[in-house]
């Protein structure tokens, strides 16, 4: 698994592209369950977190779901944490549950990278 | 030679800006360091701000000026280099007109970058002083999600265009690029 993470309007994708020019994409803005576990790299990763939440489903478990069922995925994912905690409950929850999901599966990637103004920085690696 | 400091607020990317200029002086200090400031002066948080950043630099040898929008026609004295402080306030004078109105964001990011260059050809060292807002949870009006598409693509062209990229962290400069 390789994570690469940033602020919104960072470059991400591009450079995740750049990285695996290989790859599909899958977009966690409108994709299927089955098509965030099958695909080969996941991009607006939190993006798929919030609509699950917001459709009422568990999502403790998804970390875990995604190392045994496509544990060599490629995850382009928002850093959501940083700034005020919402007044809203429901953004509360989604922040701080994505915060945790990415957080495990950081853990579990052999290779993290940031990304801040266009420039990846691996954070983690080999 | 173009420097991005980068960082949250108040973490201390104005001062490490500064100092990194001084440390670049050649000539005598009687050649100043100019120094770019982008907020206008209104409301009491905007003084407050501009009051501090004046005591910040006070004694550092650099000529302010005051310049809110459009780069690309300012003329800059002869200097030992020119800090712009900074691009989170200069995007939002250049993005939001007093009426209301917006303008294209990537207008806005060309005309900006272009006067970037134009700076760029008028000092030997260019710092810029930028911000990260695009960290947070995306709950916000059409018009702030403009604003932060907006900072956030200038940031990835400076990045490029930059020959150095630093991040502030609670006065910890790390490097990005170099």
């Amino acid at each position: 698994m390789i994570m690469i993470i940033g602020g919104a309007y960072q470059g991400k994708l591009a450079y995740a592209k750049e990285l695996y020019p290989e790859i599909s994409w899958t977009d966690g803005r409108e994709c299927t369950d089955e098509q965030a576990v099958q695909c080969e790299g996941i991009h607006h990763f939190h993006k798929w977190i919030e609509r699950k939440m917001r459709r009422g489903e568990d999502v403790s478990h998804l970390a875990e779901m995604l190392m045994t069922q496509n544990p060599d995925v490629v995850i382009v994912t928002d850093e959501i944490g940083y700034g005020i905690v919402p007044a809203d409950p429901f953004e509360r929850e989604y922040r701080e549950m994505t915060g945790r999901i990415c957080t495990e599966l950081a853990a579990y990637a052999k290779r993290v990278d940031r990304v801040i103004c266009g420039i990846g920085k691996e954070i983690k690696g080999v | 030679m173009i420097h991005l400091i980068t960082g949250g607020s108040g973490s201390g990317k104005s001062s490490y800006a500064e100092d990194w200029l001084i440390h670049k002086r050649k000539r005598p200090q009687s050649v100043p360091c100019v120094y770019i400031a982008t907020m206008m002066p209104f409301g009491e948080d905007a003084a407050k701000k501009i009051e501090r950043h004046h005591k910040l630099r006070a004694g550092k040898g650099f000529q302010t000026i005051e310049r809110y929008t459009d780069l690309t026609g300012l003329f800059v004295p002869d200097n030992q280099g020119i800090l712009l402080e900074c691009m989170s306030n200069l995007a939002a004078n250049e993005l939001y007109h007093a009426d209301g109105s917006m303008d294209d964001v990537e207008e806005v990011c060309d005309r900006i970058l272009q006067g970037i260059r134009c700076l760029q050809r008028q000092t030997p060292y260019l710092a810029i002083v930028t911000n990260e807002v695009n960290s947070d949870i995306n709950a916000y009006s059409r018009e702030t999600e403009q604003y932060r598409e907006l900072i956030g693509r200038i940031n990835q062209r400076l990045g490029k265009l930059a020959d150095r990229v630093t991040e502030i962290v609670y006065g910890i400069p790390v490097v990005i690029k170099e």
